[in-house]
């Protein structure tokens, strides 16, 4: 008799066998009941996350959040973060999980009023410079007339006032 | 203000004729927040969490949303109080669970603020009816409101930082409440579920995660929360809500037109057994309800009867009922309960005619 399988989200003898294949590739997963439970089995996320987690935090040392005092154990226990500092201290943990899981690594959504998104600002005016040498080589001079301003729009909204 | 206004009120609902629309019940948005320096909800210690809880809690009743709203705190609450929130979806399992959690609700119930869930903040906007972009400016504008009174936690890389990898960036879900028996009847859900998984949307049942998908309803939402704007996510979704209702008519017109007069037979058998039944389970009477709404959208009922099936499929579930009876009640009590609360308010229906739609 072989060793019982554990639950790939908590430490429970795992009762939940679920396979799946994405584009030929077979992805397995061992869940207790619980955890079946509560990520709903048929969820593509608790495949996605059960398999983030045991191939890259099980092999990482053990890191602890000086804040919070939350370690990668507790990580690989609860798939949940201790403090806003983790996503700091565990970012190299996170960021293989989160190319896993997520669309892309970094947001390009909303931010708090006052706070300028100036990683999208910069990425923007990184593009609408190359758009713009672009323009001019095919002596397209609307277009880069258009970017010339929001070239100059976006410069000026990443110098600190 | 307690749970009983709630049930009293006259919520968007159970109650607003007109809302309500075939196919799509209602449209949500749900975001994340997080209070910025302070340890997630599960990692907190309970003085933290109270702290926690109360600058939320100060923050949102000075925003005139919640005017003459609610204010429930989890451990105030008794055991059915809760449930009755869950099957509202004013606040969710393991909110009701938790000893620390609080909600704050608008008046008219459209708007519910979970306070120490997973997240320190989960503000929930809810229409009925299919009314995404209207939707999201009232979270985005409740957002914006709080984000001027409590400092979030925020990363120019990475967004709004959640407990939870899966809600990181925007910390946006959205989703639909879909009733589908036509794709259900002819035995297409799976391929649907399958399709919409595939392209980075959940299909859960009616109460959230991990639930059945009672009544044929479906709750259908975006999974990924980081590296797309809000606006890439809403149209993503739209645009597969818009697909889902297509193919929910082809699937009805066609049972119509292949099964004739068994298809409004199925309809009226199951009318007759709302009608008359003196025990009504649960799950049986969510399954003849989503025949009735069917009815409802398919013309055989008139269109104007369907906010009362709504109201019903909400109102029939166990803790309502419970609330509803005024003195604790077995599960024979609430079926016999339920059935009469059923009866009642399909006194005035007409009979189910032939599929006009």
């Amino acid at each position: 008799m072989s060793q019982p399988l554990k639950c790939s989200l908590c430490e429970e003898a795992a009762t939940v066998h679920l396979s799946q294949v994405v584009h030929g590739k077979v992805t397995k997963v061992h869940l207790c009941e619980a955890c079946a439970q509560k990520g709903g089995a048929t969820d593509p996320a608790v495949f996605q996350l059960a398999d983030a987690l045991t191939s890259s935090v099980m092999a990482a040392p053990a890191i602890t959040c000086p804040k919070c005092g939350f370690t990668d154990i507790d990580f690989r226990k609860r798939g949940r973060l201790g403090c806003p500092s983790c996503w700091e201290v565990f970012g190299e943990v996170l960021g293989g999980l989160l190319t896993k899981v997520q669309h892309e690594p970094e947001h390009v959504g909303r931010a708090p009023a006052g706070i300028l998104p100036a990683g999208q600002l910069r990425r923007r005016l990184e593009a609408a410079r190359r758009e713009m040498e672009r323009a001019v080589t095919s002596e397209d001079f609307e277009v880069a007339a258009r970017l010339r301003d929001e070239i100059s729009t976006l410069e000026q909204q990443l110098t600190p006032s | 203000m307690s749970v009983q206004d709630i049930l009293d009120a006259e919520s968007e609902l159970t109650h607003l004729l007109g809302a309500q629309q075939a196919v799509v019940l209602s449209t949500r948005i749900r975001l994340a927040r997080n209070l910025d320096g302070m340890p997630f909800p599960g990692w907190a210690k309970v003085p933290q969490r109270k702290e926690i809880s109360e600058r939320c809690v100060d923050a949102l009743t000075e925003l005139p949303k919640f005017r003459r709203g609610h204010v429930l705190r989890m451990t105030e609450l008794q055991d059915r109080e809760r449930a009755v929130l869950v099957e509202r979806h004013l606040v969710s399992k393991e909110l009701a669970s938790g000893k620390t959690g609080a909600a704050v609700i608008s008046r008219d119930q459209t708007v519910s603020v979970m306070i120490n869930e997973e997240d320190h903040l989960r503000i929930q906007v809810v229409k009925a009816g299919w009314h995404l972009r209207g939707t999201w400016h009232i979270a985005e504008q409740l957002d914006d409101d709080l984000g001027a009174r409590l400092k979030m936690a925020f990363s120019e890389r990475l967004g709004y930082l959640t407990a939870c990898p899966t809600n990181v960036g925007t910390g946006l879900r959205a989703s639909a409440m879909v009733h589908l028996p036509g794709l259900c009847l002819a035995g297409h859900m799976d391929k649907v579920s399958r399709a919409l998984n595939q392209d980075g949307l959940a299909v859960r049942g009616w109460l959230g995660e991990g639930t059945e998908a009672a009544g044929n309803i479906f709750q259908i939402s975006n999974q990924q929360t980081l590296g797309l704007s809000e606006d890439a996510i809403l149209k993503h979704l739209g645009g597969w809500i818009k697909n889902v209702v297509e193919q929910e008519w082809n699937a009805r017109r066609k049972l119509a037109k292949d099964e004739g007069e068994r298809f409004s037979d199925r309809l009226a058998r199951s009318y007759g057994i709302l009608r008359h039944a003196r025990l009504l389970t649960s799950a049986e009477s969510m399954n003849m309800l989503s025949h009735l709404r069917l009815a409802c959208d398919m013309g055989c009922l008139p269109e104007g009867h369907r906010h009362i099936v709504d109201r019903l499929m909400i109102e029939g579930q166990p803790a309502h009922v419970q609330a509803r009876a005024g003195e604790e009640l077995d599960s024979d009590g609430r079926d016999r309960r339920r059935a009469a609360v059923v009866r009642e308010a399909l006194r005035d229906f007409p009979e189910v005619t032939a599929p006009t739609a």
